[in-house]
């Protein structure tokens, strides 16, 4: 189609742009390189299954903002098969009297996808466009008192105007492109589209014609070529960091169990990350994944309680600082300033109770909630910066084993009037209940505690527990970012676990589970933990234990981010607390149940601090269980009891409503 | 260059289960959860923010007691002291503060620090004299109770703590013995660094003979427990009301 003069313009274009895009993109990958942790590309390019499955289904996406996503897929669908589009364009072009498949059903098809995507890819942009400038979302905006740097809030719009004027002006000139060949040549009814738009250009000279075809032809496909070396510096690289991220997504055992610290290793300075380049290449490249859409803000109950984290500034302002310093930083030049400067504050590293489900949904596989562990690892065991509060926590669990700070020789008291076996008597037995220190502490755990005895005891299971042998797993000093005092907790209890022989665990902590399961085995000490939940269940369902249908009164069930997000376990509770409830009665889910399920506010050594900005999470949460009408609240893990007990008594509802562990609830009725 | 030696001591935590040995003139040191003496605690943050605002200033921390007072002396090193001194002494039998200090004085005169600092008193035996005596017997200035402290010169000036709310600035010349209130700093915890690096610091050992001693303990008993708790029912305004009367009249606050 095009003139001797314009392929030789069309050439040197192409080669301007790759040498621009060769710079940007190695300073990309050159940035990411910076990072600790290498990635092993070959594994990453062994993945692409992976990486393909979610671009072809975009499943991610659909986690939320169902509408969104639905657009998401017409456009990402749309533009990557503009690909194929794009080559074929450059090949008429290019190649005279080209012509795809004139006349095969091959190429009929393809004109007529083109054609639907086209409008698809329009339409979904526009959208997109009209939803960040015209309506107002909230969802857009990254509120006060979040860090977010200057920079990448006037940049996220400039960003978003540039990315949607040219996806536009590309698909857009393509399609009068494609309109003014039809007004030359002919109706095309396999593109009824261009057909229609054709209709504009009657009465057009044939010259104008050409020039338009022509015309058309340069913008869109000169705008790709102006565009490619821009991406490293634009969200929309997303388009393909965002499966690479995911191809690249390192296997956890849990969402919030990180390798472990080798402290013995002299050669290490730095623990954690102070600074960018002490941050894992992944995570590095997490920043050039994210697309800046803000679903992990939409979830985290910090954002929503008004403090200053929010996962999604995090990302941007890492991405943002890359952008800025790219060249300096991917050649080698030491960052200045510490992370709490500029990409997440000390007191919104300290908001987050690491619930996991900013992870969990965000739809390019980023893990901000690991980059804040790493930081606060830093500021643990660098600086030593962290809540007053906590360092008593560490104090205590390292004096008494605890983070209560009380005897360890009263550890078993929650046992006094009961039968509950001791390891030490047994020397060995199947299962290990494992009651925790909340389980053994604070009055309801005990109570929660003795429900689960005797449940135990009532199925005949073989089990002991290691009354004051025990010692706290070390859960909250590890995401607090305290790994020293970790590791010499779980050594400790590792050496009991070997001295009985154990090897199966029941808990109602999940968050001593989490630890016991995950973290331990990461020290190289496999142990099978189960929740209390699950054995409850399982019992049942066994018919080992038959719990009496008795209760008239509807529950609610909070769901625990460290029985459900972190270990998946959504049913067992349920499923339990239905082993009771009469015909009458029947479980009221909040809005925000299983996988969607909003955190109490204790987790992540939360418990044992108090951010004071913003609403208090337990309430948030509590709030969403008195809106289901419900006067009794369920719940499967100390720390949320402990939560809703508390927001239950400061919202006045201390008389009107009731909150049971399930366990409580089976054993009260056996 | 300035010198300092803190004097901490390890006594049982508040929490830690405690039961009288079966000598019944000490604790059963099996089942005892040792910490660090909180007074103590201060006064080392106080000579560690002392050595950050001096230049060449070493920091000595100096504990009496059997090998298990090594883990607080690490501890005092892995907070940022450069070296410690452990006197050895294997019996619990010197409990008086004369000649606790006298113990201290002897090992401690050769060293000729600018400095010493210590809690105010011991979480356990709560003499709170030590650190005044050691001052006297190596001829120092002494001060107690100090809420603040600052270097000037070959001078120290310090903030005391007196009795009803009353504070007293004093100023006195180098050397000096002064003990230290809890409250008055903030104290750190220590970076992993600093706890690897304890590792490698220097813990001088000394060997004590503890055959002298002024004081001897003939028994160790715990305090009898009441049995009377009167429960204060009722709406949250009677209860404050009954509280009050209770205050005024029986308990006559």
């Amino acid at each position: 189609m095009l003139s001797n003069l314009e392929r030789v313009l069309f050439i040197v274009l192409v080669i301007f742009s790759s040498g621009l895009s060769f710079i940007s993109y190695s300073r990309m990958f050159k940035a990411i390189g910076r990072g600790t942790q290498p990635i092993n590309w070959i594994k990453v390019i062994k993945n692409w299954p992976k990486g393909l499955s979610v671009f072809l289904s975009q499943k991610t996406l659909f986690k939320s903002r169902t509408f969104v996503a639905i657009i998401h897929a017409g456009v990402a669908w749309g533009f990557s098969f503009y690909l194929i589009v794009n080559i074929v364009d450059v090949l008429y072009g290019m190649v005279p009297d080209f012509h795809f498949l004139p006349n095969h059903f091959v190429g009929h098809a393809y004109r007529l996808f083109v054609d639907i995507f086209t409008m698809l890819v329009l339409f979904g942009v526009l959208y997109f466009l009209a939803r960040r400038f015209l309506s107002k979302n909230e969802k857009l905006n990254i509120n006060e008192p979040v860090l977010i740097s200057e920079r990448a809030k006037k940049g996220i719009r400039l960003d978003s105007v540039l990315v949607g004027t040219f996806i536009i002006f590309h698909v857009g000139f393509r399609f009068i492109g494609a309109s003014a060949e039809i007004a030359l040549n002919g109706n095309d009814w396999f593109q009824p589209g261009a057909t229609v738009l054709a209709t504009l250009w009657i009465g057009l000279e044939k010259e104008n014609l050409v020039f338009l075809e022509h015309l058309s032809w340069w913008i869109s496909l000169g705008l790709i070529m102006a565009f490619f070396p821009y991406f490293p510096y634009s969200k929309h690289a997303h388009l393909f960091m965002g499966p690479l991220n995911y191809m690249a997504s390192v296997d956890r055992r849990s969402p919030s169990t990180l390798e472990i610290m080798d402290l013995e290793d002299e050669s290490v300075e730095q623990f954690g990350a102070g600074k960018i380049e002490h941050l894992p290449q992944k995570e590095i490249l997490d920043a050039y994944a994210c697309i800046m859409c803000n679903r992990c803000q939409d979830v985290c109950p910090a954002y929503q309680t008004g403090k200053e984290l929010s996962p999604a500034a995090l990302e941007i302002n890492k991405r943002y600082y890359l952008n800025d310093n790219l060249k300096d930083f991917s050649e080698g030049s030491s960052s200045l300033e510490s992370l709490s400067k500029w990409m997440l504050s000390e007191e919104a590293a300290w908001s987050c109770t690491t619930c996991g489900f900013c992870v969990d949904t965000c739809p390019v596989g980023n893990e901000p909630m690991v980059d804040i562990l790493r930081m606060r690892q830093d500021l643990v065991l660098m600086e030593s910066s962290f809540p007053r509060d906590a360092m008593e926590v560490f104090d205590k669990i390292e004096n008494y084993g605890n983070p209560w700070g009380l005897s360890p020789q009263d550890r078993e008291q929650w046992t006094d009037g009961m039968e509950v076996p001791r390891m030490r008597d047994k020397k060995e037995a199947e299962y290990l209940y494992w009651a925790g220190c909340s389980g053994a502490y604070d009055d309801r755990g005990r109570d929660i505690s003795r429900s689960v005895a005797k449940i135990l005891n009532e199925s005949g299971v073989d089990y002991g527990i290691l009354g004051n042998e025990e010692s706290c797993t070390g859960d909250s000093a590890r995401r607090i970012g305290n790994e020293y005092l970790f590791q010499m907790q779980a050594e400790q209890n590792i050496e009991t676990f070997k001295k009985y022989g154990i090897k199966k665990i029941i808990t109602q902590c999940p968050h001593c589970l989490t630890t016991l399961k995950n973290d331990y085995a990461e020290m190289g000490f496999d142990l099978d933990v189960i929740h209390h939940s699950q054995f409850i269940s399982e019992q049942i369902n066994e018919g080992k234990i038959k719990p009496k249908k008795n209760i008239n009164d509807d529950y609610t069930f909070h769901d625990a981010c460290y029985v459900g997000r972190h270990h998946g376990e959504y049913d067992a509770p349920r499923n339990v607390l239905q082993s009771v409830l009469s015909d009458e009665a029947k479980v009221v889910e909040m809005p925000r149940n299983k996988d969607q399920s909003f955190c109490c506010g204790a987790g992540g050594g939360n418990m044992w601090y108090e951010i004071k900005k913003g609403k208090r999470i337990n309430i948030e949460r509590f709030e969403e269980a008195v809106e289901t009408g419900v006067k009794k609240v369920a719940t499967s893990c100390n720390f949320c009891m402990i939560m809703m007990e508390d927001a239950k008594k400061v919202t006045g509802y201390d008389k009107d409503m009731e909150v049971f562990d399930i366990s409580e609830i089976v054993a009260n009725n056996l | 260059m300035m010198k300092i030696a803190v004097l901490i001591k390890q006594v049982p935590g508040s929490e830690s289960p405690l039961s009288i040995a079966d000598s019944n003139v000490w604790l059963d040191e099996e089942k005892v959860a040792y910490i660090m003496n909180e007074s103590d605690n201060y006064a080392l943050e106080e000579a560690l923010l002392l050595k950050e605002g001096t230049q060449d200033c070493e920091v000595v921390v100096v504990s009496l007691g059997p090998e298990r007072v090594k883990k607080i002396i690490r501890e005092g090193l892995a907070k940022g002291a450069d070296r410690g001194m452990h006197l050895n002494i294997n019996s619990n039998d010197v409990t008086d503060p004369l000649s606790i200090a006298k113990i201290f004085a002897d090992a401690l005169k050769s060293e000729n620090f600018d400095l010493i600092l210590s809690g105010l008193q011991s979480d356990d035996l709560g003499h709170g004299q030590t650190g005044i005596i050691i001052g006297e017997l190596l001829k120092m200035s002494t001060g107690s109770l100090a809420v603040s402290t600052k270097l000037d010169g070959d001078q120290i000036a310090i903030k005391q703590e007196m009795e009803a709310g009353f504070f007293q600035n004093v100023r006195m010349s180098l050397p000096a013995s002064i003990t230290i209130q809890s409250g008055l700093n903030t104290p750190r915890y220590p970076s992993l660094k600093g706890i690897m690096g304890a590792k490698k610091k220097e813990i001088k050992t000394l060997d004590i003979d503890s055959s002298d001693q002024k004081l001897k303990i003939s028994k160790l008993y715990l305090p009898s427990s009441s049995n009377e708790i009167t429960m204060i029912d009722g709406s949250p305004d009677q209860i404050v009301e009954n509280l009050v009367k209770v205050f005024k009249s029986e308990i006559k606050i």
